[in-house]
């Protein structure tokens, strides 16, 4: 027996001229509107810092900052783009190390490293929408990040450096007992 | 040691990563997201079925569609058509017969992944399904379709000492129980795949990751047809790997595609297609029936091991092996019976997984010492210590192995986890809410390193002063997270006193590294430890040579240092003081001819006794976990998990305890959520949204490591490799603290949350308790 046939292919779509500003360069591009934002980085741009793995937003390993907003790559949509600012991971650095990298670093909040600019995107993301954020919001910030090496004892060292340089919170939550944390729900 | 940055012994060697700043700025370049001038994309047709014959396989509107370069199956296969690291049995390309769904059947190159995905599309294939094999037991039973020539047994194991029927009868308390363990997935964040580039001068470079290069070439050049000197294998750095891809899976279709089109392609498996072709570990089925006397002493020790091994071999067997050995653990046992089958089904193919068979035993032989414990009314920790090996015991199959005293040294040290503490006093009340209760559990466990006896387990490694005045060392091992580079800068400085900018490390790229074995088992540490050792005396001997010929100082005043040779002073024995540098190690390199290469091969520690499998060098570790029970939902919130680890001397510290907590938690996802689901013979969890591993929610904050570092005197092996041990105790701990939290036992993992909700009439009494209470009391009036 034959499998069933599967439906023509869609025709191809037109190209459209997609016109944003990536880590900080105006950029013009004939692209299908809805090709995806993480090929035409990866792909188009050879900007590969933006990783690929479940190409479902599960794992947040293709995020991107869009209007300073964390965006999964793989969901987001050439048009969506149009006009607006995207910065990718080869863009937080482009001053020297941000302190979240300079984080990752002295607390060895990685191992293979294929997780980490995602991870550092999201924290930057929660950097950029409040003032010295605390902790749990930090924590908060990852809820879309997967990492399969370190167990995340690496990025909880991250994030309790990162609220205690910023604020008192976090200096709170440096000290915080594991014993008193909260309930079985999640 | 505590493992923390911030206490003392562990501050010295707590350094920023080798890779990491490359890491961090998304400037690392892992070998998926490599590209070349001209490339091609590649794809892979799987297999419509799990089970079926293959009529005829149509590839002509696909190798018409334009933009396609190539559509190759079988008939383009030059030398052999299959791969399997133990025994190759898995097709390349499936001629006749399709025995999972992950089954190859053609693979396309085109301009783009787009017009490949096409042209899979276009390629026709006829088949005749055939009854599908979705478990052991159907695969046993008299009447399955035999799945193999040698029918649907990949490989037996049996192993017997003492009377076992016999002592059963004597024992005052037995234990029976049977223990099942998913199918976990490995979820590396970066799937297989890489770059197949062909070179002018006819061979080709493959960049794809791997455990073990050389190993990757044997296996591509008898299918390829070529010799291996044709091929050069770049397998580092990997986006983790945890055993996955230490067998081949993209590189036959990538270097076949290839060479065929004479261009470079690339292929990089969705995240669906990494789980439908991808290895797993193997969902097993252990029977035990272990029997005590009445002080608690272990007298009888009866095992059943059934592995679903999958569709085909790779390393099922030795994985079978493992366990086999492990299912014994660190206790003496006087009377033991233990048999294996490693089962062939139509299920996906599984395979090497950190671990390696040790983990399913463990959770249920240490699960039999809690049972039994419960019995004989004795606090299970004692129990253990009660039957725990002395240090000269011989290993799990009667084995010599190094003395080790691991098992007490960690039984003593997780007593001094904070978490100890909770262990007694816990009554399952959390103070919280009534319907949240808490529990502590403990296990112990005894883990093998190196490939065991029968298989070849090379080790090797060169040192040498190259062009550019570094010291370049070179292993074939690979760096897939785990913080090799930073080990081996660590012992490198230690010998050489120099800075880390005099050193160049080559790894993964057999054309510049000698074979060292498999980056596997947790024998690399130990490797390249032993290497180093080897090499740095005729090294040094060298450098020092040629220095004092070219500054006229002599050799016993030299000492190698931060950017050169310096002169010391000699404050007697080993130590020496830097006085001055007075020649760099450039000015060294840059005279006279090349400098020699010095490069060592070595077998790693192997047990002098013929058993098949056994090893010979053993870590421990004990792991103490805190949990609390919602009985509303059945979740499981893991409070706590603390380790007592002994696996010799630590060399680098955060890489040590990395190893160790994200070891934990790959294991706290086994227990508690992981399963790679199938149903007649398809994976129902294709992606990360119905296959679930730990998010930074589901773990705790904050995980204490203790290495217990002190060898038993006149064991010089050194330091052992953590990779794996970090995972096998954690579901008997978890499921212990289950235990005591929720008075249930669980047998089967992931622990299901619909096994742990409470009683209709015990959740009305949490959620009204004030007509819980007049109800009680109505009753009492």
């Amino acid at each position: 027996m034959n499998r069933p046939e599967k439906s023509p292919l869609l025709e191809k779509t037109a190209d459209f001229s997609l016109n944003f500003s990536l880590n900080g360069s105006q950029l013009y591009l004939q692209v299908p509107p809805t090709r995806r934002l993480v090929d035409i980085l990866r792909r188009d741009l050879r900007l590969t810092g933006t990783k690929i793995s479940c190409e479902i937003g599960r794992c947040g390993a293709c995020m991107v900052l869009i209007d300073g907003k964390a965006f999964n790559s793989c969901l987001t949509m050439a048009y969506q783009c149009q006009g607006k600012q995207v910065t990718t991971i080869e863009g937080i650095s482009k001053d020297g190390l941000d302190v979240i990298q300079q984080a990752f670093l002295k607390e060895g909040g990685f191992q293979c490293g294929y997780c980490t600019p995602g991870m550092i995107i999201s924290l930057k993301a929660a950097c950029l929408a409040r003032v010295s954020p605390d902790f749990s919001e930090l924590k908060e910030a990852l809820t879309g990040n997967l990492c399969r090496c370190t167990g995340y004892g690496g990025i909880h060292r991250v994030l309790r450096r990162l609220s205690s340089d910023q604020n008192e919170s976090g200096r709170r939550a440096v000290g915080k007992d594991r014993d008193a944390d909260s309930s079985a729900e999640r | 040691m505590l493992l923390d940055r911030n206490r003392n012994g562990s501050e010295k060697q707590w350094r920023v990563r080798r890779d990491g700043k490359d890491k961090v700025t998304g400037g690392h370049a892992f070998l998926t997201d490599m590209g070349f001038p001209r490339m091609l994309y590649g794809r892979v047709l799987r297999s419509h079925y799990p089970h079926a014959i293959i009529r005829s396989i149509d590839l002509s509107a696909a190798e018409k569609l334009p933009g396609v370069a190539a559509v190759l199956f079988h008939k383009d296969v030059p030398g052999l058509n299959a791969f399997g690291i133990a025994d190759p049995n898995q097709p390349v390309f499936c001629d006749s017969l399709v025995r999972y769904e992950g089954d190859a059947l053609a693979a396309v190159a085109a301009e783009t992944s787009e017009i490949a995905e096409e042209a899979l599309q276009l390629i026709k294939v006829e088949y005749d399904c055939l009854p599908v094999v979705d478990s052991p037991e159907k695969a046993l039973s008299p009447q399955a379709p035999q799945l193999h020539p040698e029918g649907n047994i990949l490989h037996e194991t049996e192993y017997v000492r003492g009377e076992i029927e016999a002592v059963f009868a004597d024992c005052a308390m037995i234990v029976e129980t049977t223990y099942e363990t998913p199918r976990q997935m490995h979820t590396y964040l970066e799937t297989e795949g890489g770059v197949f580039v062909p070179e002018d001068s006819g061979s080709l470079t493959v960049y794809a990751p791997t455990q073990h290069g050389y190993k990757d070439r044997m296996q591509l050049a008898r299918i390829l047809a070529v010799p291996e000197e044709a091929i050069r294998i770049i397998s580092s750095p990997a986006g983790g790997s945890f055993g996955g891809k230490d067998e081949l899976n993209v590189q036959p279709y990538g270097a076949l595609l290839a060479l065929r089109c004479g261009r470079p392609v690339k292929i990089h498996y969705s995240r669906s297609e990494s789980v439908k072709a991808g290895l797993k570990r193997h969902p097993m089925t252990v029977m035990m029936k272990t029997g005590a006397d009445a002080d608690g002493k272990l007298l009888a020790h009866q095992v059943d091991i059934v592995s679903d091994t999958g569709a085909y071999a790779t390393l099922g067997g030795p994985v079978l092996n493992f366990a086999t050995e492990h299912c014994l653990g660190p206790y003496r046992i006087p009377h033991v019976h233990i048999k294996g089958k490693a089962v062939y089904t139509n299920n996906g193919v599984s395979g090497e997984f950190r671990g390696f068979g040790g983990n399913q035993v463990i959770f249920a032989l240490e699960g039999q010492l809690d049972r039994l414990a419960e019995k004989l009314q004795l606090d299970p920790w004692e129990l253990r210590r009660i039957n725990v090996r002395e240090p000269d015991d011989p290993g799990p199959l009667g084995q010599r192995i190094v003395p080790t005293d691991g098992p007490r040294q960690v039984w003593e040290g997780i007593q001094r986890s904070p978490l100890w503490k909770k262990r007694k006093r816990s009554d399952g009340t959390t103070g919280k809410v009534p319907w949240i209760k808490a529990g502590t559990g403990v296990a112990l466990a005894m883990h093998g390193s190196g490939l065991g006896y029968g298989i070849p387990d090379p080790g090797g490694g060169s040192l040498r002063l190259n062009e550019n005045g570094k010291i370049e060392a070179a292993f074939g091992h690979e760096e897939f997270g785990q913080g090799l580079l930073t080990t081996i800068e660590i012992l490198l400085q230690d010998h050489f006193h120099c800075a880390a900018e005099d050193l160049e490390i080559v790894i993964g790229d057999t054309d510049r590294v000698p074979p060292s074995g498999s980056s596997t088992a947790s024998r690399t540490t130990n490797s390249v430890w032993q290497a180093l050792n080897n090499v740095r005396e005729p090294f040094l001997a060298a450098v020092y040579r040629k220095a004092a010929k070219l500054t006229g100082i002599p050799e016993i005043r030299l000492q190698t240092g931060p950017g050169g040779i310096w002169t010391t002073a000699d404050c007697g024995g080993d130590k020496k003081n830097l006085l001055k540098r007075v020649i760099t190690y450039k000015q060294l390199a840059d005279q006279g001819a090349n400098e020699p290469v010095f490069s060592t091969k070595f077998h790693y520690p192997l047990t002098p006794d013929p058993i098949i499998g056994a090893h010979y060098l053993y870590t421990s570790i004990a792991v103490i976990a805190a949990v609390e029970v919602n009985l509303l939902t059945g979740m499981v919130k893991i409070a706590g998990l603390d380790h007592c680890v002994a696996a010799g001397p630590v060399i680098n510290p955060p890489g040590y305890l990395g190893q160790i907590e994200g070891g934990s938690v790959m294991a706290l996802g086994f227990t508690t959520m992981e399963n790679a689901v199938m149903q007649e013979g398809y994976y129902t969890t294709k992606n990360l949204d119905t296959y679930l591993v730990p998010t930074i929610f589901d773990v705790p904050e904050f995980q204490q490591v203790d290495a217990v570092e002190e060898l038993i005197s006149g064991d010089d092996f050194g330091p052992r490799g953590v990779g794996e041990i970090g995972t096998v105790a954690i579901a008997p701990a978890i499921v212990s603290a289950i235990r005591q939290a929720t008075g249930k036992w669980l047998t089967a993992l992931p622990v299901s949350p619909e096994q742990l909700v409470a009683a209709d009439a015990v959740i009305s009494s949490y959620l009204q308790p004030e007509e819980a209470d007049r109800k009680e009391k109505g009753r009492d009036n």
